[in-house]
């Protein structure tokens, strides 16, 4: 038995060596010629440039991260498939932070110490790009968030620019137009316990407190369920206006349970309601709320038409603020490495000029501090779609 | 206003302690937490709203269909990961627990994603006012519901034969099998029961809060549990009363000391009540089995 069990192993055996050598053979006779030739083509010519990525991919903000990187993704895929800057590759790299501020901290340090990557656009939250800020600074890699909208966040920081208007800019805005366009007098605001929710509730809460009255200030925590507590508290007081700081999952709850109780007011909100989702949990509940935005998929410009085309090509879903801002940040980049240069300084050098933009987000300047101007637009939620009213 | 925060408390806190009867109830009979009890819930709110939404059933159809279809799940869990270690250490049917809680999870993340879906309300929202609280028809359906429930339970386990077998299985698993009782199927009925009541309280807070996550379990689960021992793990008027007394301290933690403290709040009388009393408000009957 194992005589016979051996012979058919060598037999095997044999075999096998023949055909794998003789495969091998063939292999030596017209492997090598186009090989070598098509790598002596690219490698000396075309450099790659790494455009990191880092925001939440997945978690409770996921839609945020996802859009902006299909945003990027955009400006990436419309370079090298034109052959826009001569010899020059760009090359994506998304690091999930899972909208967590220490696991977006990692990603910085992988990206800029591992990966080695040119210029990264992120963070996508505000608690992530300031725990990146100090990281990207040490390791002079210029980076910009298309959404990070703290208070102060670029000053100091030579590295680090944004391209969205900083919530301060937003809420004393938003509150300046409920006051004298809309004609309210009482607000009551009930904000989100992190750096974006504090930063608009301080700067709402000075503008509408000097111009009319801040009746009642309520918090909250992410991915909290229940706000009848808060709400109830706020009844009490009889506002006209509820400002929400915080975002559209939240504030979708929010508008549900608000509607449920009974409490009848004009919601205000900034960008962070600019979500489909926001109509999608709220329904009729978000009809007539009132918010500020850096982007409008409706408008008619072909800039923007033509963004909206490629995006709903590409991954079958309407583009958002998140991924307009992110893709028009992703273009400052492209123009930097144009006019510059592809090293890190270079490109830090070249987005640091940045000079009435075109984007579709609006003309773009970046000013001294590396913050950004631009007009904020305010939307209204009307028969479920978002309308442009200022 | 207090009235009006007590209400909200009453009314999250019977969604507690529906949730915390299915852990005192598996825990009475095989002293295992069941960790995966959130996941059972959130499985039941996501079976609600996919019926109501997707397959236009009566709401108070898909309300049963979402309890019943949870039953089946809690069993299949038993059988599949608690019932082949049921001989090995209580902490290896911990760790199990765990990780059916963990697969459950991801299982629904990957099938639903990570969006949230809302919960269409079932009834035209209607508000009822009195003079110093105001009550929605979804609160008062809520309460109804769960009072309804938990007399049902308490029926079920006083006076019927399978509840009779609960109690004995509780007290002596090894003599009450000697009595004849077919201890598997207590066990069985044990997480059909406790399931049931878990999915049942995932519609309702889908509907009271409008939306459903696969996240959603989390929390709840957490909350589910802390009732359970609050009131004293194995009892079951301990699961009610420490799941009510866990909704108003929550709510009234938020509404009268900071909102952003509220399950510091809930979580530090957890402490307080322990530190006193160690087998829980109404522990007392629960010896330690040598």
């Amino acid at each position: 038995m194992t005589k016979k069990i051996l012979s058919l192993l060598s037999v095997l055996l044999l075999l096998a060596i023949l055909v794998s050598s003789g495969c091998g053979g063939n292999d030596q006779a017209s492997g090598p010629d186009p090989g070598p030739a098509q790598e002596g083509e690219e490698t000396p010519e075309s450099t790659v440039v790494k455009v990191g990525m880092v925001g939440p991919l997945s978690g409770g903000a996921a839609t945020y991260g996802q859009s902006v990187r299909n945003g990027v993704e955009i400006a990436v895929n419309e370079v090298n498939e034109n052959n826009e800057i001569e010899g020059v590759v760009l090359e994506l790299l998304a690091e999930d932070s899972e909208g967590d501020w220490s696991k977006a901290a990692n990603a910085f340090s992988k990206l800029a110490e591992q990966d080695k990557v040119n210029v990264i656009v992120g963070g996508v939250l505000s608690s992530e790009s300031e725990a990146g800020g100090p990281i990207i600074m040490s390791a002079q890699i210029p980076t910009i968030s298309p959404s990070s909208t703290a208070t102060g966040l670029t000053v100091g920081n030579p590295y680090l620019f944004r391209n969205c208007l900083s919530d301060e800019v937003q809420a004393s805005q938003l509150a300046e137009y409920a006051v004298t366009e809309l004609g309210l007098s009482k607000f009551a605001i009930l904000y989100t316990n992190n750096d974006y929710g504090v930063a608009l509730k301080n700067a709402f809460e000075e503008t509408a407190g000097s111009l009319a009255e801040v009746l009642a200030v309520e918090a909250f925590m992410d991915n909290d369920e229940n706000f009848k507590p808060q709400l109830t508290n706020i009844q009490q007081q009889n506002p006209e206006a509820i400002f929400i700081a915080g975002y559209y999952t939240e504030a979708a709850k929010i508008a549900q349970q608000a509607k449920e109780q009974g409490l009848e007011v004009q919601l205000l909100g900034a960008d962070g309601f600019y979500s489909p989702v926001l109509v999608e949990i709220g329904a009729d509940a978000v009809e007539g709320a009132i918010f500020t935005a850096g982007f409008h998929s409706g408008d008619e410009s072909p800039a923007v038409q033509n963004f909206v085309t490629k995006y709903r090509e590409l991954f079958n879903e309407e583009p958002d603020m998140f991924a307009a801002q992110a893709y028009d940040a992703a273009r400052i980049v492209i123009e930097a490495i144009k006019t510059k240069g592809t090293t890190p300084e270079q490109i830090r050098e070249g987005i640091a000029e940045t000079e009435n933009f075109p984007g579709i987000t609006g003309n773009t300047s970046i000013d001294e501090e590396g913050d950004t101007i631009k007009d904020v637009l305010i939307l209204k939620v009307e028969g479920g779609a978002f309308d442009r009213i200022r | 206003m207090f009235f009006q925060q007590l209400i909200n408390g009453i009314v999250l806190g019977s969604t507690y302690a529906l949730i915390a009867l299915g852990y005192t109830m598996v825990y009475g009979i095989i002293e295992l937490i069941n960790f995966a009890h959130g996941e059972i819930y959130m499985f039941g709110a996501f079976v609600g709203m996919i019926l109501v939404t997707v397959y236009q059933v009566p709401f108070f159809i898909a309300f049963f269909l979402a309890m019943a279809l949870a039953s089946l799940l809690g069993i299949t869990l038993e059988y599949l990961a608690y019932r082949p270690l049921r001989r090995s250490t209580r902490l290896a049917a911990l760790i199990s627990a765990i990780g059916a809680s963990i697969f459950l999870q991801n299982l629904a993340l990957l099938i639903m994603g990570s969006r949230p879906y809302s919960f269409p309300s079932p009834f035209v929202s209607k508000v009822y006012k009195t003079s110093f609280v105001t009550v929605s028809k979804v609160e008062v359906i809520i309460l109804i519901v769960s009072f309804l429930l938990m007399l049902g339970l308490t029926f079920l386990i006083q006076k019927t034969k399978i509840g009779i077998a609960m109690r004995a299985t509780a007290q002596d698993k090894d003599t009450a099998s000697l009595m004849g009782i077919n201890i598997n199927k207590v066990i069985t009925v044990t997480f059909a029961v406790g399931s049931a009541l878990g999915a049942a309280a995932g519609v309702m807070v889908g509907i009271y809060f409008r939306s459903v996550t696969p996240m959603m379990g989390l929390m709840p689960g957490l909350k589910g549990f802390v009732a359970a021992v609050l009131g004293g793990i194995g009892s079951i008027p301990g699961a009610m009363l420490g799941g009510l007394l866990l909704g108003i301290a929550e709510v009234m933690g938020a509404a009268y000391i900071s909102s952003q403290y509220r399950d510091a709040v809930a979580f530090a009388i957890l402490i307080i009540v322990l530190l006193f009393k160690p087998s829980g408000l109404i522990g007392s009957s629960l010896q330690e089995k040598v």
